[in-house]
């Protein structure tokens, strides 16, 4: 197809205003999926994004439209993750489209997500087609919401198209303001050939697959391709786009979105921002790539079965071809073996990778408590950055301890502005500003540090607005601050995957909780299990796990014979996932203990 | 029947009576209050089950017969003989056979009793549960401890020579002196078998639903523990013999029923909610009574062996390996007999090591069994944790 009748965009969102479901109207509208196919959110079609109804991956779609204007179009569409943790899911999108439309929930209005992803999109130069959705829901404002675009954007708020996603109300309005508002992608299908890896996976048949956006020239199964940063050369076993499942087209050409199957095994010979080229006509220069994110929270994986490490390297390497912001290398601990130290760009990334690790590569696997990255000052004047707490090296021989502060935007009905400055103050942040987004919903700003915002923040800012607020946050700088190790003994044992770093003041309160909500999880041995909390000698708190005297089925004659040898399965199943520490089976919960310490 | 793979023709008979007058809390047991219109037609069912039973099965032996429930004391002396003669007629029921009722404390005297030892029952299992009244009132059970003495009394005056009382333990609020009294009321009724049972809280109880909406405490699992080690020690005292986790007997007065179920051996199980093993699969009844009795009303035929009421859902074909571990997880229940080396040997074709090498190594390190010469065994220590040692083989 001609450029002129090509058009790239991307739909972005705060969390939950639509996006996935609008992807799915516009793919019937054009008949890209016919009626009897479709499912709601099919282009999230990972089994987890499925199940929490949660867009964890962008997708690519190629679409073919007949538009008013008596032309057909081809549309490339990419349905991008609105969680705060997969933005950098969306900047690569970005990277591959000329528009992007940007979807607003008509009941809540502009959230944090709204104006983080729509900034994004403005910094890449993008056109910004404003919808406002979800006009069928009665609590819907679609004048005042699109008022508040107007506001932001500048555009008459006439110009906001309002839509259903749920009921395809109005749909296609979007379809034709992408086809006339989005310019073509302008790239010269006659230079040498340019093709820029936005994402991609991994197929145990075709290898790495790469998602691709041609600027110039063509992509043909016949050329041997060459990769501009890693200089690998492949000759592609298919080349198509998605329709979205893979169709094999043999062919791309300057404007297009679609794949390339490379054959290559590896993530590290086919990375995510490279530039695909030809080795006939090679190009000059790599088209710029992307900055790689920085991991904000680290945790330690260990597969439960130590006999699983490879298995579990072997996951990761294959995940990373899937999540370019993944990052890991290896680790040991005393009480957990061998494992890896993973880089998240958050909790909920963490929890996905824990997911996904064990879903897709059926891995038993147990995480540490997260942490956040400690610039460490030594007597000796030498700095050291540290992510994990057995790293912390001994009191004595620190100067002082750094830890990364971050800039938050809550946005917020104002009848909640009073408990949330509560929170904000307990977790150790500080008040900057207040701004009013219309006559009742404010934006405020604080600085708080990440160690703190990355404990169960987020689920309390949620209870405590009552699901309203939203939250966004960027990076602010290292700040000194008085901190301690804060220990953790089993059976007398010091356990280094239970070990914090938290501030003085709070060591005791977070001691005696963690040792009585061990105590809670750690379940009885045949021995009494003495559990203790330790500042540098000093211990602050202690209990014990009594030891387990009954553990027998009372009543066991013919008619219970299949259900007891059932439950004794269960039983052992259940034994099998805990993991030994010295001579104490000790459950995973155990480790992620410290994110819950204020619950009950 | 399918022939059972052990080539044996002897076999136990579990007949089940889901009747009751009212229902305990701590009870999720397959019976039904208000249902006593069916039990006329219950028993012509039982009878023309076990008929056809017999028939397919080419008469084999029955050495235990075993009515269990619900409450099998509601039956009338002319129905329990009618089941009998059924057996009788279909089977061969061999003279020294064991036969047990489990009987309710309330309504029953010495002539009931009389009559029953006059047809062929030859041991009596009783309720008694709690000599304490706030436990037997929290239990809901419609009988007194003056009950329980009564019908022990009446019992042996009808000649039952092989009498057992079930007891409960570690309920809410029990403690150790109540149920220390309890076990002495008990010995000096001269029992000659006693089960010892440590309450569990079952989901679909009353009790459970009281535990869990707080106007009742938790049972004490600790507490429990003590009962029971309590309970070994004051029986060993007045000359029982624990031969099971949870059975204690006088020489001679094992339960010969319950012992074919932890030897891993064939019964068959008839009437609504019974279970069956016929060595090759095990299987259940249809729950419900009204069920059962329509299924086998006008049935003539048992195709494959298996009841015209079996569920078939239920059906589990048990493959070698399954019937080894529910061999070793049976047969460690059994304190003294253990699992015999010889008969396992003989069964599965190679010795027990042979099959579970490193479970019985690191069992018998951590002190949890006894490896001797003819038998494997719980030590005493493993009594009260034989989940752990029961896990290893499943
Ligand atoms: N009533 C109504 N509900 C809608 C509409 N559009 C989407 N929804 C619902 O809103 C919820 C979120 O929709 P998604 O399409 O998954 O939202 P998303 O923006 O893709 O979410 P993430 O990808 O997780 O950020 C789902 O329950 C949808 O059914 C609409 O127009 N009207
Ligand atoms: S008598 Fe037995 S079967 Fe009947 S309700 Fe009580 S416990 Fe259940
Ligand atoms: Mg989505």
């Amino acid at each position: 197809m001609e450029e002129k009748n090509i058009r790239n965009f991307c739909i972005i969102a705060h969390i939950d205003h639509g996006k996935s479901t609008l992807a799915d109207r516009l793919l019937q509208l054009t008949g890209t999926i016919s009626d009897r196919d479709m499912q709601e959110q099919i282009l999230d079609d990972m089994e987890l994004e499925r199940e929490r109804g949660v867009t964890i991956k962008a997708s690519a779609v190629r679409m073919m439209y007949d538009a008013e204007d008596g032309r057909q179009y081809e549309i490339n569409l990419i349905d991008t993750p609105g969680h705060v943790d997969f933005s950098y899911e969306v900047s690569r999108a970005l990277l591959a489209c000329e528009g992007a439309v940007l979807v607003v929930d008509a009941s809540q209005g502009i959230e944090a997500q709204t104006l983080a992803n729509l900034y994004m999109a403005l910094e890449h130069d993008l056109e910004i087609i404003p919808v406002v959705n979800k006009i069928d829901l009665p609590a819907a404002r679609p004048e005042e919401v699109a008022q508040e675009l107007e506001d932001l954007l500048g555009v008459p708020a006439e110009d906001v198209i309002p839509v259903s996603a749920k009921t395809g109300d109005n749909v296609k309005a979007v379809l034709e303001a992408v086809v006339r508002q989005v310019p073509p992608p302008g790239g010269d299908p006659d230079a040498p050939t340019r093709a820029l890896i936005f994402d991609s996976h991994y197929d145990s048949y075709k290898g790495v697959i790469a998602y691709v956006r041609v600027v110039d020239g063509v992509l043909s199964q016949k050329d041997t391709l060459k990769l501009m940063a890693t200089g690998a050369q492949v000759d592609p076993i298919e080349i198509g786009v998605f329709s979205p499942g893979m169709l094999t087209t043999g062919i791309l050409r300057a404007g297009d979105v679609g794949y390339v199957a490379t054959g290559l095994k590896t993530v590290h010979e086919c990375r995510v921002g490279d530039t695909l080229t030809t080795v006939r006509n090679a190009a000059a220069e790599p088209l710029p790539g992307y900055q790689q994110v920085k991991p904000m929270v680290f945790a330690g994986l260990y597969p439960v079965d130590n006999d699983d490490y490879d298995a579990l390297r072997d996951a990761l390497e294959k995940l990373q071809l899937n999540d370019a912001s993944l990052v890991f290398q290896p680790e040991t601990s005393q009480a957990l073996n061998f494992g890896f130290r993973v880089g998240f760009l958050g909790l909920f990334h963490m929890e996905i990778v824990q997911e996904r690790l064990e879903r897709e590569y059926d891995l038993d696997i147990l995480a540490t408590a997260p942490s956040v990255e400690y610039e460490v000052v030594l007597r000796s004047g030498e700095t050291i950055t540290i992510d994990s707490p057995a790293e912390l090296p001994d009191e004595s021989v620190i100067e002082e301890i750094r830890e990364p502060w971050m800039k938050i935007q809550v946005f917020t009905p104002q009848d909640f502005i009073g408990p949330i400055m509560e929170l904000v103050t307990k977790k150790r942040g500080v008040y900057e500003t207040m701004e009013y987004l219309d006559a009742s919903r404010v934006m405020l700003t604080y600085r708080i540090p990440l160690a703190e915002l990355i404990v169960d923040f987020y689920d309390r800012l949620k209870s405590i607005s009552r699901g309203y607020a939203s939250l966004d946050y960027q990076f602010d700088g290292y700040e000194p601050g008085d901190l301690v190790k804060l220990e953790v003994l089993v059976n007398q044992q010091p356990v280094d995957a239970l070990a914090l770093i938290v501030h003085r003041e709070q060591a005791y309160h977070k001691g005696q909780k963690l040792v009585s909500k061990l105590k809670r999880l750690i379940p009885r041995q045949l021995f009494a299990v003495p559990i203790q909390a330790a500042v540098g000698k000093r211990v602050i708190s202690r209990a014990n796990v009594k030891a387990l005297r009954k553990d027998v089925l009372a009543k066991c004659y013919g008619g219970d014979v299949t259900r007891k040898r059932k439950l004794l399965e269960k039983q052992k199943k259940g034994k099998k996932r805990l993991k030994m520490i010295g001579n104490v089976e000790v459950p995973q919960e155990a480790f992620m203990a410290v994110l819950r310490l204020d619950e009950d | 029947m399918a022939r059972n793979s052990e080539g044996s023709r002897t076999v136990s008979l579990y007949i089940h009576i889901p009747f009751c007058r009212s229902r305990c809390s701590y009870c999720v047991f397959n019976t039904y209050v208000g249902l006593e219109h069916l039990i006329t037609r219950y028993v012509a069912a039982l009878c023309n089950e076990i008929t056809l039973l017999g028939k397919y099965s080419q008469h084999p032996i029955v050495h235990t017969v075993y009515f269990g429930g619900g409450t099998p004391s509601v039956l009338s002396p002319p129905q329990v003989a009618r089941i009998l003669r059924s057996i009788a007629d279909s089977f061969s029921l061999s003279d020294e056979a064991e036969i047990s009722l489990e009987a309710n404390p309330s309504g029953v005297d010495v002539l009931y009793f009389r009559a029953l030892r006059q047809i062929g029952v030859n041991r009596l299992s009783l309720g008694a549960q709690s000599a304490d009244v706030r436990t037997l009132q929290l239990f809901n059970r419609d009988h007194t401890w003056r009950d329980v003495v009564q019908a022990v009394r009446s019992a042996r005056q009808a000649g039952f020579r092989d009498v057992s009382l079930d007891l409960i333990y570690g309920a809410p609020e029990q403690s150790l002196e109540a149920w220390a009294r309890t076990l002495d009321e008990t010995l000096l009724l001269a029992p000659d078998h006693l089960s010892l049972y440590s309450l569990g809280i079952e989901p679909g109880s009353a009790m459970n639903v009281w535990i869990g909406r707080g106007s009742l405490p938790a049972p004490d699992v600790d507490l429990a523990a003590d009962m029971y080690e309590y309970a070994s020690g004051r029986l060993v005292q007045a000359g029982f013999e624990q031969y099971e986790i949870s059975n204690w007997s006088l020489p001679g007065y094992t339960c010969r029923h319950n012992i074919q179920y932890w030897r891993n051996l064939p019964y068959l199980g008839v009437g609504a909610g019974a279970y069956g093993f016929t060595g090759a699969l095990r299987y259940s009844i249809v729950a419900s009574p009204a069920e059962y009795i329509r299924r086998l009303q006008s049935v003539e035929t048992a195709p494959e062996g298996l009841s015209p009421a079996v569920n078939q859902d239920s059906i589990e074909y048990v493959d070698r390996d399954q019937l080894r571990a529910e061999t070793m997880m049976l047969g460690l229940r059994l304190l003294q007999e253990g699992v015999s080396r010889s008969r396992f040997a003989d069964r599965f074709g190679g010795t027990v090591e042979a099959y579970y090498e490193r479970e019985i190594e690191t069992l018998k390190q951590a002190g949890l069994i006894h490896v001797m010469e003819d038998r494997i065994v719980l030590t005493a220590k493993a009594r009260l944790i034989g989940n752990r040692v029961f896990m290893c083989f499943v």
